[in-house]
């Protein structure tokens, strides 16, 4: 069941690894190449890399049909956004007109993943993200879409029952009504423990009374559906009464609901955002989603569903920014030359496409697996791929908004607009730092029950487990080679790719030695230490980037894409510089190492924190 | 820029000098041989000066006359002069006509070595004692280029000694009463005694430490206090506290109040602080376990102490240390432990503090102009008002008999503030400035600090 896929995970995972090899081969009727799996089954050491699930190799596609399919939503949707869509105007008057509204509407992209029984569109993942590619072309309508169905109506979806699925997703559906999530209260962002809405069950036990105020609701004004989390009392097995959270389908028709004013934001202005209050909001019982007590798991499913598309937004807005300042830069002249002859012009481009290929293909890899039947829980690769592609998205809009210099600063262009926009991606749905959090975690809660009994040997001094140990060491110093399968005679990557293959080999070997150091230096108190967190989550990331883009360019070659070699010049410029940046981390993370300025980095902020300032004097200052 | 052109000028000088040395030395002879007769010399270009000045030191305690209209009293002491001039006030000016009556008196300023020394003892009295333009003036009173070494030999050897001894006495003093030497002083010296003197040697010791050490204290307190005791109060807490939350309430403004007996009544003053930090662990704490007002306990502002008083608990048992235990639904995001069965290494473990004593927790603080339960009470039940577990807790009150009469907000001269350490120091002074250090790191304050 779908709420409970996180747990799943921890419990059904592993195994599901050990054994994948022949899994892997019966779902696909491919030889199971795995980088993970061979590098599991061969060196059991590198158990980390189960974070990758099994199937980053071969790169998932689409069938021919489904291509079509898509193909045959995307082209209107594009048409619609280039010429019904005033991306100006939702800006400035900070609204989105109704004809427009109306215009998604009739699209069908406020179900774009509501089954078609329930008159959405019933796409897939990848299709979603697909057309999120386009949607994201406005920021307004993109959150405005998110709000509504990545989160709003997802707690239905995927826990709702049969009855409450009826009653409310066609409407939902057409966008005749239009949901919000309300989980965010003003002394409560991910913590769930200060969530002051209560939910109190009435005498007759028919319905929940609920009380409190949701702060920052996307759709808030005027949201007709909102999934609401709130305290109710729940009887726990000991029979002790103990407040737990549930998720409730509570209709702005109920009464008592109200709306506050909508907030002026930085960006995504057209969305709206505002305060949402219920005052003794009657919900009746049946609307509860999931168990009552069970709103913890409810909002950890959304939150985590929700995450995946934002890599295909991503790459989407920077092709659209490519083409207007290639434009630009092909264009002006000075010194009697065209900006696009300009080395330091040439390199933004360079990043620019190099961002879009690799957010392209984390997110249609990671939109690809969960498609998948089987293993539909791809949490940790939608946080990385959120991660990258809005810090990603971030550096290139500012990249292309340099290109024009000063116009770009302008209001006459959109870049200003997108700038804004885009700012959004590295708080909402997780902030990048949380988010970080969440896949180092995950990582080393992985990495730690494979390791525990080995450093627990090598710390009560047990002769074998160190030699070996110290035998590995040397091994690595000598740079012996290092082969989990990705190239050779059975190999997944294509031999173009060897080079990059080797690196990221290379780095996967390099950081199960060191994950393995950290957890014997650290133990369970690793999740005190922020900064090391950091950098592991960092390091994962761009291993799955590094993952993604191979499997992504050794599919079109072997398949004959258009520019593939494109795709492999840039995926091998990637790589290289991952593999360098994931060095330099894996050098920090090592004890003692010169490179790692974490203590100085602490003492600095602890000195300023202290004095809730700047503590330096003036430069202009005296003494005498 | 300044400087550079007084040095320049200072050079020109130094030529005339050389071109007159040879028609002072002629006659030189001639001088020491009529000393005995009383005629003073005629200039002061002269190395052999140095006898002259030599013997006004041996002859201080002499009636020597040296001034046609005061004979009788002008060398007996120049407290005298002080004494005289300013008979009724004793300012700055005052003590700026003094010298300017000196320096007037005679063009060779005769005796200049023992005005100096008389002037520093009285700066205090006329309270110029921190004037950095008073002490520039008196350096002023040195004759110019007459004890600038010109050779070899003198420079090696210690020329002028008295002179150069004086010199260095005026700037020890300017140490310690704080005062930071300015150009003009450098440019004073180097035209009394030289680029390499002695008091040169001391004005760059002092230019090196008085800045570095000016910063120094990272909580540093005001010159001048505020005369207000609840200003006063507030300071004394929030410096204590070091918290930047924490707030001020003041619970009771001092006055006085007749009742219809006709009895009059005072209300001390208190004035109370806590932090949200402390409001939270007061609400924890167990009501079963009692509270204690402790105190007084002083705390040293420059000159003047003040005392304050605690709210504090003991340390709990480490039995009854109960750790709130893991909640797997709390983050939406990610897991806030994690599953292992592994602890940190010790080679990473630097947890051990040997400043991390367990010490109770303190609740709140407070200061009242009358240290006694009966007001402390008051405070406590202000206190009551934001903490309602007060009224459940038992509250102790561990008082010791505080010297009520050195309460600093009843002080009637809270301004001066530096004591100079020096060795004319006198012995209690020593002792307070001892004491002053040691409050600066109290352990309650340390431990707020940290």
């Amino acid at each position: 069941r779908p709420p409970c896929a996180l747990l799943l995970r921890g419990g059904l995972l592993v195994p599901c690894c050990y054994g994948a090899a022949s899994l892997c081969s019966a779902v696909t009727g491919r030889p199971p190449c795995a980088l993970l799996l061979r590098g599991g089954l061969l060196v059991p050491c590198y158990f980390i890399l189960f974070c990758f699930q099994a199937e980053c190799f071969p790169y998932p596609e689409i069938s021919n049909e489904e291509l079509e399919e898509i193909n045959s939503f995307v082209a209107p949707v594009e048409k619609f956004f280039a010429e019904d869509v005033d991306s100006k105007r939702i800006d400035h008057e900070a609204k989105i007109p109704p004809e427009t509204l109306n215009g998604l509407k009739e699209l069908g992209l406020f179900g774009i993943q509501v089954p078609e029984e329930y008159g959405g569109l019933g796409l897939s993942n990848t299709m979603y993200a697909r057309l999120g590619e386009i949607i994201s072309l406005d920021g307004s309508i993109a959150v405005t879409l998110a709000a509504h169905q990545a989160i709003g109506l997802k707690g239905l979806l995927i826990a709702g029952s049969e009855e409450q699925k009826a009653k409310y997703l066609p409407k939902l559906a057409s966008g005749e009504h239009v949901a919000a999530f309300c989980l965010t209260e003003p002394g409560s962002g991910s913590d769930a423990a200060s969530i002051q809405t209560k939910a109190s069950l009435s005498e007759d036990g028919k319905t929940y009374l609920l009380n409190g105020s949701k702060i920052w609701i996307s759709n808030g004004g005027f949201a007709d559906v909102m999934t609401v989390f709130a305290r109710t009392e729940v009887v726990g097995e000991d029979g002790v009464k103990k407040d737990k959270i549930s998720a409730f389908i509570v209709e702005r028709a109920f009464g008592g609901v109200t709306s506050g004013k909508p907030e002026d934001k930085l960006g995504i202005r057209g969305s709206n955002t505002c305060e949402v209050s219920f005052d003794n909001c009657p919900v009746p019982v049946e609307n509860v989603i999931g168990e009552v007590g069970g709103g913890f798991k409810v909002a950890m499913n959304i939150l985590n569903s929700g995450r995946f598309s934002m890599g295909s937004a991503g790459a989407g807005m920077i092709k659209k920014l490519i083409e207007m300042t290639a434009e630009y830069a092909g264009s002006r002249r000075q010194f009697g030359k065209h900006l696009s002859e300009f080395g330091m012009i040439q390199e933004k481009f360079a990043v620019m496409a190099q961002n879009a290929f690799v957010m392209e293909s984390m997110a249609y890899l990671t939109a690809g697996m969960m498609d998948r039947p089987g293993l539909s829980d791809c949490s940790l690769e939608a946080a990385m791929v959120k991660v990258f592609s809005s810090e990603g998205g971030w550096v290139c809009v500012s990249e292309a908004l340099q290109v024009l210099g000063g116009l770009g600063y302008t209001k006459n262009y959109p870049y200003e607009r997108y700038l804004r926009d885009c700012r959004i991606l590295l708080i909402f749905e997780g902030t990048n730092e949380i988010l970080r959090m969440y896949i180092a975690l995950t990582g080393l809660q992985y990495a730690g029950k494979v390791f525990t009994d080995k450093i627990k040997k090598m710390k009560k001094g047990n002769v074998g487990v160190v030699s070996e140990m110290l035998g590995k060491r040397l091994g690595e110093m000598f740079g012996r080679s290092r082969d989990l399968g990705l190239t050779g005679t059975d190999g997944v990557v294509h031999p173009a790719l060897a080079d990059s293959a080797k690196k990221l080999e290379q780095n996967v070997v390099h950081f199960g030695s060191t994950v393995e150091s950290l957890l014997y230096r650290y133990g369970k108190t690793i999740v005190d230490e922020q900064l090391i967190l950091k950098r592991v989550a960092d390091i994962l990331i761009n291993l799955y980037a590094m993952t993604a883009v191979l499997s992504r360019s050794s599919r079109s070659i072997s398949i004959g894409l258009r520019n593939h070699d494109h795709e492999v010049l840039l995926a091998n410029t990637f790589c290289t510089d991952a593999f360098f940046k994931n060095n330099y981390w894996m050098t920090q993370l090592q004890k003692n190492s010169l490179e790692n300025q974490d203590e100085n980095i602490k003492k600095i902020a602890r000195q300023v924190l202290e004095k809730r300032s700047y503590i330096c004097s003036h430069p202009l200052d005296r003494t005498f | 820029m300044n400087c550079a052109r007084c040095l320049l000028r200072l050079q020109s000088p130094g030529i005339l000098a050389a071109s007159v040395r040879a028609a002072v030395r002629r006659t030189a002879q001639h001088q020491l041989s009529t000393v005995p007769s009383g005629i003073t010399p005629h200039t002061t270009y002269s190395q052999t000066l140095r006898h002259f000045h030599g013997s006004t030191a041996l002859s201080k305690s002499q009636a020597v006359p040296t001034d046609q209209e005061e004979k009788d009293k002008s060398l007996i002491t120049y407290d005298d002069l002080f004494e005289r001039v300013a008979r009724e006030t004793k300012t700055k000016a005052t003590f700026n006509r003094v010298v300017d009556v000196f320096c007037n008196r005679d063009i060779r300023r005769r005796g200049h070595v023992e005005f100096i020394y008389a002037a520093l003892k009285k700066m205090t009295e006329f309270g110029v004692e921190k004037d950095l333009t008073v002490y520039n003036k008196l350096l002023d009173v040195f004759p110019k280029e007459v004890f600038v070494p010109r050779n070899f030999i003198q420079r090696m050897f210690n020329h002028y000694p008295r002179q150069q001894e004086c010199g260095v006495q005026l700037l020890e003093q300017m140490e310690n009463y704080g005062v930071m030497p300015n150009m003009d002083t450098k440019v004073l010296i180097v035209q009394i005694f030289g680029e390499k003197g002695h008091p040169m040697r001391k004005f760059q010791r002092i230019m090196y430490w008085f800045p570095k050490f000016k910063n120094a204290n990272p909580f540093p307190i005001p010159r001048q206090l505020p005369e207000d005791p609840v200003d006063l109060a507030r300071l004394c807490l929030t410096r204590i506290a070091n918290d930047l939350d924490s707030k001020v309430t003041v619970h009771q403004t001092p006055c006085s109040d007749i009742t219809e007996s006709g009895e009059e009544v005072t209300y001390p003053l208190i004035v109370g602080i806590q932090s949200p930090d402390q409001m939270e662990l007061l609400a924890r704490h167990n009501p079963e376990r009692p509270v204690f007002v402790e105190g007084p306990f002083p705390l040293w502002l420059r000159k003047n102490c003040v005392y304050y008083y605690i709210l504090r608990a003991d340390p709990l048992p480490p039995d009854q240390k109960v750790e709130l235990p893991y909640d797997p639904e709390r983050s939406f995001y990610f897991p806030l432990q994690l599953d292992l069965d592994l602890d940190r290494d010790l080679g990473d473990d630097d947890s051990f503090d040997v400043d991390d004593v367990d010490e109770g927790p303190v609740f709140a603080m407070c200061m009242t102009s009358q240290g006694n339960q009966a007001t402390l009470n008051q405070w406590i039940s202000g206190l009551q008002e934001n903490n309602p577990v007060l009224g459940l807790v038992p509250t102790l009150f561990r008082l010791e008999a505080g010297p009520a009469e050195l309460l600093g907000v009843s002080d009637p001269d809270p301004g001066h503030g530096y004591r100079p350490g020096g060795a004319e120091e006198t012995q209690t002074g020593a002792e307070t400035e001892i004491v002053v250090e040691e409050e600066e790191v109290h352990p309650l304050s340390q431990r707020g600090k940290q």
